[in-house]
């Protein structure tokens, strides 16, 4: 089978508009979550939220798609695609081949401007600039257009583990040998639409989200988009390999709508068969850039499904949702980039705001920015309602 | 990949034999509702109360092959908008009540993974499981993913890959909005023949049991190609090469199930391929059965599979195709083909 190498990566989040700026502030310890100037709800004052800091109009401008009818979604989707394909300098043939996929993946999609679609969708007044634009898949539509795509395109929604499903789909296409190259990632933007869905469900932390601690309350809403591209090893002239994406696993809970299992048993499936793919041991794991949203659930399965898979021997974990907030369908896209930062410059971004580990658990998150570590084997976990979730490992070339 | 067994709620009475016999229900009222079976003799009351509509066609077309199929190992659903109608009552309540305390039933289901996740929650399937959105080539998505996931096991492998779409006030507001159906009354068995701007709207569930094992199965999904935003004269040469690639000609197929849906600005899609690749073909339609939406080729691939078993599926009598291609398209943009071939072995009715 083909190796399938990471050679671009764009992404944009609360911690800024490109990889690098995101990389400063991973390193200094900053985290993107706080007030919000843009979003507009009942609960922009009274909870966190991990914001981009762009307004739409200077995300139309940063990106020139200033098209009647773009959502937020497709701006900030469009933003972080034009970095990837830049970083990984692919020409407009190459973007345009028939053999370059294009998997990307959304939850709210379409529906981020919750009051035109309330509006439109009830026939409740004067029709909005967006009535065309609110499917899930709209952004994928958009990016297939104005970069004149021709290749395999697709758009996933598994809840959380929607773009760590996108990536599992472009290597296995490219492994495959129905692609030579994909662009894999998502894009989700804060939405009243979502806020109140998770706030239904009472995971929303009024203080900044504290992955793993004892005293955890519930996760932060974030918005973010990230793309990577992804090639086979016999197509490649020339540029940097940032890393391999050596292993998957995909798995379903089958427990609860909205909850893990307590003995992670979709969790612990999913890893397993990531391990097993990547024809790795445990052992072999340098770094879990684990799912860590900060709920109560989330972390105490996920924590119980490392110590059955590791033992005693639990590799260097962190959570960066207390830099990014929990950006949903995005988040497996831009922590698979956060894994590939760790491996390239050999270091560990800190799981903020942790102070105490969970009662029974006892595990202790990296907590500082470890620098001088040599990581090869990263082990990437989103997991999500409906009980999917997806494991990938990304591995430093050899 | 291989398919073992079909079904199917549509706006048909596909959930019993009169469809294969050749009923064709007629529907006036503008919108193509599917017809639903009595759910309670596969979903509990207490679960079906508090169910969406996608997610209780999605079971009930798919929790009797999961029971009937026990080496089912995972479920992947094409839905372009998954469950609307839990999708508006939440986005209604979340402005009516001005983001005041809301109860998480309609969020819940509102995800398009409901179904999904549903399915594996309720037949325990805890293997791989996915859900594609991807407008009109959604399903055409689910089909390659499973073959994928098929493809990489060295053992003999099943899984469940279906479509779901239901109409809601809210899809069809907003597809009204966007022109998508005709403003004129009519009845979808005049739908094809209609020039007029837009269709009608239809709903449904398709469901499939696929393998990577050719025993027990009844065809053969041979393969698949899409294409979006293509230019007028591109299809043409480029379903040629993607026949070539499968060692056909056009002359082997047998049976064109196209997509056609009496819209006067977009038909001319199907009927170009079929004047330019395929003059000695009939174009053959599905829409009248199940009408206008997104996912659509989930229900022209159970049709397609129904037609090679023979059946007598009303304004199909006599064929007996072995090798049928399915094309859809969506207002022009995404445009999807499915190459299906028959397999020797008969059906078992599955409900």
């Amino acid at each position: 089978m083909r190796k399938v190498f990471i050679t671009g990566m764009g992404s944009i989040s609360s911690l800024g508009l490109t990889v690098e700026e995101q990389l400063k502030k991973l390193r200094s310890g900053q985290s993107g979550i706080g007030k919000v100037n843009h979003f507009q709800s009942v609960y922009s004052e009274s909870l966190p939220f991990a914001e981009i800091n762009a307004s739409d109009e200077e995300l139309k401008a940063i990106t020139g798609f200033a098209e009647k009818g773009i959502t937020r979604t497709t701006l900030i989707a469009i933003k972080a695609f034009q970095e990837a394909i830049a970083d990984s300098r692919l020409t407009p043939a190459q973007i345009s081949h028939t053999r370059t996929a294009f998997i990307s993946s959304s939850t709210v999609g379409g529906m981020c401007y919750t009051d035109a679609l309330y509006t439109d969708a009830n026939n409740k007044g004067e029709i909005s600039e967006f009535y065309s634009s609110y499917e899930g898949s709209n952004h994928t539509l958009q990016i297939v257009k104005q970069f004149k795509l021709k290749g395999y395109t697709d758009t996933i929604n598994t809840a959380c583990s929607s773009s760590a499903n996108a990536i599992l789909l472009g290597a296995r296409l490219i492994q495959s040998g129905r692609a030579d190259r994909a662009i894999v990632g998502g894009a989700d933007c804060l939405a009243k639409f979502t806020v109140n869905g998770f706030n239904s469900l009472r995971i929303l932390n009024e203080q900044p989200c504290k992955p793993f601690d004892e005293h955890r309350e519930g996760l932060t809403l974030g918005e973010g988009a990230a793309y990577l591209v992804l090639e086979a090893e016999n197509v490649i002239e020339n540029k940097p390999l940032y890393a391999e994406v050596k292993g998957f696993g995909n798995a379903n809970d089958a427990f609860h709508p909205s909850a893990t299992s307590d003995d992670a048993r979709g969790p612990l499936k999913a890893m397993r068969d990531a391990l097993s793919t990547a024809g790795l041991q445990p052992s072999a794991i340098d770094y879990i850039n684990a799912h860590g949203t900060g709920t109560v659930n989330n972390d105490e399965t996920e924590s119980f499904a490392f110590m059955e898979l590791f033992g005693t021997a639990i590799p260097a974990f962190s959570s960066t949702k207390g830099y990014t907030g929990h950006t949903l369908a995005a988040a497996g896209a831009l922590e698979a980039i956060i894994s590939v930062l760790s491996i390239q410059n050999n270091e560990i971004y800190p799981n903020l705001n942790f102070s105490t580990p969970i009662a029974g658990r006892g595990l202790i998150p990296v907590t500082n920015l470890k620098q001088g570590v040599e990581i090869k084997n990263v082990l990437s976990n989103s997991f999500g309602f409906g009980g999917n979730g997806t494991s990938l490992i990304i591995s430093k070339v050899d | 990949m291989y398919i073992k067994a079909i079904s199917a709620i549509s706006p048909q009475l596909t959930y019993g034999d009169e469809y294969v016999q050749g009923d064709f229900q007629i529907h006036t009222k503008g919108i193509i509702n599917a017809i639903e079976p009595n759910y309670l003799a596969i979903i509990p009351a207490s679960l079906l109360r508090r169910m969406g509509k996608a997610v209780r066609m999605g079971i009930g077309a798919g929790l009797p092959l999961i029971k009937n199929y026990p080496a089912i190992d995972g479920v992947i659903i094409g839905t372009a908008n998954g469950g609307l109608e839990d999708c508006i009552r939440f986005l209604n309540q979340i402005v009516d009540y001005e983001e005041g305390v809301l109860t998480p039933t309609n969020f819940v289901n509102s995800t398009p993974n409901a179904v999904a996740g549903q399915l594996a929650l309720m037949g325990e399937k805890m293997g791989y499981n996915s859900t594609h959105t991807n407008g009109s080539l959604a399903f055409d998505n689910a089909l390659l993913d499973a073959k994928l996931v098929l493809e990489s096991s060295d053992k003999p492998m099943e899984l469940l890959v279906g479509a779901v779409e239901e109409i809601s006030d809210y899809n069809y507001n907003i597809d009204t909005l966007n022109k998508h159906y005709k403003t004129e009354s009519i009845s979808n068995e005049d739908l094809i023949s209609s020039t007029t701007d837009g269709s009608l709207c239809g709903e449904g569930a398709t469901m499939f049991v696929v393998s990577n094992e050719k025993e027990g199965a009844i065809a053969e999904v041979v393969d698949q190609f899409q294409i979006c935003f293509p230019e007028n004269d591109e299809i043409a040469p480029l379903i040629v090469d993607f026949l070539s690639k499968n060692k056909l000609t056009p002359q082997a197929i047998d049976l064109l199930l196209f997509g056609n849906a009496g819209d006067g600005r977009t038909d001319f899609w199907y009927n170009n391929l079929q004047k330019e690749v395929f003059p000695n073909l009939a174009i053959h339609t599905f829409k009248q059965f199940c009408g206008d939406y997104r996912t659509a080729s989930a229900f022209a691939c159970y049709q397609a599979i129904q037609l090679m078993q023979k059946h007598s599926i009303h304004g199909f009598e006599g064929q007996q195709p072995t090798t049928i291609l399915v094309y859809n398209q969506f207002s022009g943009e995404r445009h999807g083909f499915i190459l299906l071939r028959k397999l020797p072995l008969a059906m078992k009715m599955e409900h």
